[in-house]
This record gives C-alpha cells, sequence and structure tokens, in this order.
C-alpha cells in the first residue's frame, strides 16, 4: 500500500509535468481525439450518403477501428513516458528525485502510472465517445444500434492495449539509460506502434470472402497480444535488472 | 532520530572506466560537526558527495551515514540525508511553483502531511522566498533557486546534510544567510554538514574540519583550528614601511635569522626564524636606521594559502 502511496504520488508529478511540456499535452489531445473523429466520419458517410453499403464498409471497418483507437492512446503513452525518464534527466530533475527515499519498485510503479492510467483513461474515453457518437449516427438512420467496437475489438481494447502500453512504457525504461534526449527517446519507442498494425490489417487476410474474416481478426488478435505480452516480459525482466541509478546518475 | 549521526568513510573507490574519481578514500565526520571538502574540479568531491547520498555505488570500500551503510541500506541513507546536488539552483521543477517543489518533495521524504504547509511556510519565509512561493522555480533568479533548492534539502529534517557548493551563484548577502543557516541547524538541531566547497574563505568561516581532496585522493585532512595553528608555524611577517623601503629590504636581507624576504608594493614578507628572540632585534635595527614602520604583524596564512600549497606544492 504505501509502495503505491508513494508511486501514485510520482506519477500525479510526472503527469503534471508532461502536460506542461507542449509537444505531450497537444498529442495527448490531438491524437486521441483524431480516433473518434475519423470513427465517427467514416461510420457516419457511408450511413447517410450510400446508405446500401453500410454493412458492407461496417464489415471492413470494425475491425480496424479498434486498432485504430489503440495506436492513438499508445503514442500518448511513449510521449508522456519519454518525459517522464528522460525528461527528468534532461531537465536535471532525475538527481533530486534518486536522494529520496523511493525505492526502485516505487519509482519505476510511479513512472509507470504516469504513463499507464491516463493512456488506459483516454483509450476509455475515446472507446465510449466512437461507440456513442457512431451509434447517434446510425440511430438517426433509422438503423439498429451496433455493438462498436465488436467482440475482437474489445478483446483488443481491454486486453491487448493495456499490454502494449506496459511494453511501452518497459521499453523507454531500457532506452532511457542510453539516450540524453526526450525527442530520441521518442522515436526510439514510437516504432512499438507498428505492431498494431496487426489486428489493423491482419483480419483482411480473408478477403476473399467479401469481407474480413471474424476468424482471421480473433487470429490477428491473438497474435498481437502474444507479440505484446512477449516484448512486455521481455523488456521488463530486462527494464528490472538493469534499472540502474549508477547508470542514470553517470549519464546527468 | 535515534541513530547516530556522524558519517564515516572507509575506502571508498570510484571509477568511471579508467578513470579513478575516488581513490581509497578515509574520513569521519564527527556527528555535528560541518565538515568541508575541498579540491580543485574533478577532484572527485560531487563523485564522494554522490557515493554517500546512495546515487553511486563505489567499487570498494564504503561508508556509513548516520550509522546506516549506503551499500546495505541505500533507502534508509537517504531517508537521513538531506542533498543539495551540484548547481542545485537547476535541479528544480521549473514549471512548478516554489511550493509546489518543496510540498512535492515533502511527500516524498515522508513529512507528514499535516506538518508539510507550516515547514514550507517557515523555511521559505526563513529564506526570504514567502512572497515568491506561487512562482514557477524556472522564472526565479539563480539565488533564489539555490535557496530554494536549500530548503528542499533540509525540509524534512535530515541527520545529515550533503551540500555541494551551497553558496555557488549566490550574493554575498544570501551567501552569508545560508552560512548562518548552517551554522544555526548545526547548533540547534546538531545535523551533521558534508559539504564541498571552493569558496575557501567560506569553508574557513564555518567548518570545523576539512579535507582536501586531489586526484580522487584525499591529501590533508584535519581539524580548521589545527590546520590554522599548522599555517601560523610558518613564521611569516608582513612589513609596512611608509619611507626607506630599500634601506628596510636591505636590512631584512642581510639579517642572519630571515630566511626568505618578498617586496608587494610598500610590504616586506619575510620569514623569519625564533621570531619571539629575533623580531625585537630587527624592529629596533629597521628603527636605528630611520626606516618608518607602519605595520610589523604576523603573516596569517589563509586556507587558500594551504589549499594553494597542498594542491600545487607551493608553486603558486
Amino acid at each position: 500500500m504505501m509502495v503505491l502511496t508513494k508511486s501514485m504520488i510520482v506519477a500525479r508529478a510526472d503527469l503534471r509535468m508532461a502536460l506542461k511540456v507542449k509537444f505531450v499535452k497537444y498529442g495527448i489531445l490531438a491524437l486521441p481525439a483524431l480516433g473518434p473523429i475519423m470513427g465517427i466520419a467514416m461510420i457516419g458517410v457511408p450511413i447517410f450518403l450510400d446508405p446500401s453499403s453500410f454493412d458492407l464498409i461496417m464489415g471492413y471497418l470494425l475491425p480496424t477501428l479498434s486498432a485504430m483507437l489503440a495506436v492513438f492512446t499508445i503514442i500518448p503513452a511513449a510521449m508522456i513516458s519519454a518525459n517522464s525518464f528522460v525528461g527528468e534527466r534532461e531537465q536535471n530533475t532525475l538527481e533530486p528525485i534518486l536522494c529520496t527515499p523511493l525505492t526502485d519498485t516505487e519509482l519505476l510503479l510511479g513512472k509507470t502510472l504516469s504513463a499507464f492510467l491516463p493512456s488506459m483513461a483516454i483509450l476509455a474515453g475515446v472507446t465510449v465517445i466512437t461507440s456513442l457518437g457512431s451509434n447517434v449516427l446510425i440511430v438517426l438512420a433509422g438503423r439498429a444500434p451496433v455493438l462498436i467496437p465488436d467482440l475482437p475489438g474489445l478483446f483488443l481494447i481491454c486486453v491487448v492495449s493495456p499490454v502494449m502500453i506496459l511494453a511501452t512504457v518497459s521499453v523507454m525504461i531500457i532506452v532511457s539509460g542510453r539516450v540524453s534526449r526526450v525527442y530520441e527517446a521518442y522515436q526510439m519507442v514510437g516504432g512499438i506502434v507498428l505492431i498494431m498494425f496487426i489486428p489493423m490489417f491482419g483480419s483482411f487476410a480473408g478477403i476473399g470472402t467479401g469481407v474480413p474474416d471474424l476468424n482471421a481478426q480473433w487470429f490477428a488478435n491473438f497474435v498481437t497480444l502474444l507479440i505484446a505480452l512477449a516484448l512486455m516480459g521481455v523488456t521488463w525482466v530486462l527494464a528490472w535488472t538493469r534499472f540502474n541509478r549508477d547508470r542514470l546518475v553517470s549519464l546527468v | 532520530m535515534e541513530s547516530s549521526r556522524e558519517v564515516i568513510i572507509s575506502g571508498l573507490t570510484k571509477n568511471f572506466g579508467d578513470i579513478i574519481a575516488v581513490n581509497e578514500m578515509s574520513l569521519d565526520v564527527p556527528e555535528g560537526s560541518i565538515f568541508g571538502l575541498l579540491g580543485p574540479n574533478g577532484a572527485g568531491k560531487s563523485t564522494t558527495i554522490r557515493l554517500l547520498c546512495t546515487l553511486l555505488k563505489p567499487v570498494r570500500g564504503t561508508a556509513t551515514v548516520a550509522g546506516f551503510d549506503i551499500i546495505e541500506s541505500p533507502v534508509k541513507v537517504r531517508e537521513v540525508t538531506g542533498v543539495l546536488p551540484e548547481e542545485g539552483n537547476h535541479t528544480l521543477y521549473p514549471t512548478m511553483s516554489a511550493y509546489e517543489n518543496l510540498e512535492y518533495f515533502a511527500r516524498l521524504y515522508d513529512v507528514p502531511l499535516e506538518e508539510i504547509p507550516g515547514r514550507i511556510e517557515e523555511l521559505l519565509s526563513f529564506m526570504d522566498l514567502w512572497e515568491r512561493k506561487d512562482d514557477k522555480a524556472g522564472e526565479l533568479s539563480t539565488g533564489n533557486r539555490q535557496r530554494l533548492a536549500l530548503c528542499r534539502a533540509i525540509l524534512h529534517e535530515p541527520s545529515v546534510l550533503l551540500l555541494d557548493e551551497p553558496t555557488a551563484a549566490l550574493d554575498p548577502i544570501a551567501a552569508k544567510r545560508v552560512r548562518e543557516l548552517i551554522l544555526s541547524l548545526s547548533e540547534k538541531y546538531n545535523q551533521t554538514f558534508f559539504i564541498n566547497s571552493h569558496n575557501l574563505a567560506e569553508v574557513q568561516r564555518i567548518c570545523d574540519a576539512i579535507a582536501i581532496i586531489d586526484n580522487g585522493k584525499i591529501i590533508l585532512h584535519g581539524k580548521t583550528n589545527e590546520l590554522r595553528e599548522k599555517l601560523q608555524a610558518k613564521e611569516q611577517y608582513r612589513l609596512r614601511i611608509a619611507s626607506n623601503l630599500g634601506d628596510a629590504e636591505q636590512i631584512l636581507r642581510s639579517a642572519e635569522f630571515v630566511e626568505e624576504v618578498t617586496v608587494e608594493a610598500d610590504t616586506l614578507l619575510a620569514t623569519i626564524r625564533d621570531p619571539y628572540d629575533n623580531n625585537p632585534t630587527l624592529l629596533s635595527q629597521l628603527l636605528d636606521a630611520g626606516v618608518r614602520v607602519v605595520e610589523f604583524a604576523e603573516e596569517e596564512m589563509s586556507l587558500e594559502d594551504l589549499y594553494l600549497e597542498v594542491i600545487l606544492g607551493g608553486d603558486r
């Protein structure tokens, strides 16, 4: 409990600091907003302009929608954690923090939570907004409400995305001991979002049937989950064993 | 805090690749004392403080701070130490206010929640920063930031304070205030101070004991008053002459008990053997020769002289 209390103090301070950095603040606000805007627009346009193609378009759209929402929340996680780990060193505040009685666990957990919690909140928020916004248009068009995201999509958002966000943070911990600038860290870690292209496009493997195959969608999601779990597992073990105050301070 | 407040360093060694930053350092800093570590840039002063506050791990040797071993109990060591890092004024969160900076660290140091506002107000008021409490740290002047960083170091009432250049970047009034703060904390709470400084006059003024470090090795260590006695044993005297400086110089150079004479403007600096016996003789010789002696005083070597002599081997 004590560990969590201290970690939350660190997490809150880190998030506040991150939100005072322009590119992080606008990144956190603007990127996730793209998800619902794009999602609602992609559903809204066909439902009114070409109602006959609605079912077909939904068949293509739903598998990609969840992955798209997840991508737009993993990027802010990378931004916050880059600022939290490397930004602290860049602005010379790392040394006083390392001088406090915080244990490595409290420090790592705090910095992880500073990226994880807001990213999860954003993900939940954009999912709800996308679902509600889309269904308002669907109902206005005289159709029955649709589960958006669909079941594989919910799995992707509720299970795969948190693992991906944790993997992003743990990769950042490893990277933070090797770079000295936030943008370097962000560039190195930002590439992780490419993993989410697997569920975004993997379901199109079954395109021969006319619409993306549900089995292919589940398969792509599980492959993504396995990759995310492996990445998270390996990087957390590495981050935990290699987190090194000595090295971090030597870089100051 | 029931534990001892002393700092005991034994055989502490730290290297960065081939560079040995701290080499077999051994020191005892008694509880409640103010200790000054002097040395040129890159001598290993900041590394020593980073080792003592567990930021760095030694490759050999260890140290105990307030009774806790830096290797075995690093968290305990960090609980009982207050640290002002090198260039402390650059180590504050620039977009947090002065108050928020202290509040954040008070919580990390487990200061009881109900005590935090009072303690912050007391410290900020003492440092003349209370009026600036809502200003962002990044908008404060260098001196104010340094004072704020000092507040952060003492906020949790640590047993041992590790201060790296505490008065660097401070104006003379602020520096004096910090020295007074150090002396009052030492007296009131019996806190132990381990201070890195380039400011030799400051060290001479407030430190009970000093050590001089060069290339990671302690090359001189002792109580400040003992070192001062050693310095006084140099038996150097300053003679300010109002007229006949040339005659005075000749008399000094011809006296067999005068070992060394240097001339600086209207002043002669002379090393005189057995001054109790020979100074009266010398003075009467000068007066008999019509030399007007304005001042004849013992030249007390400063810590700076000692420092230069130790570091440069007397090659000043």
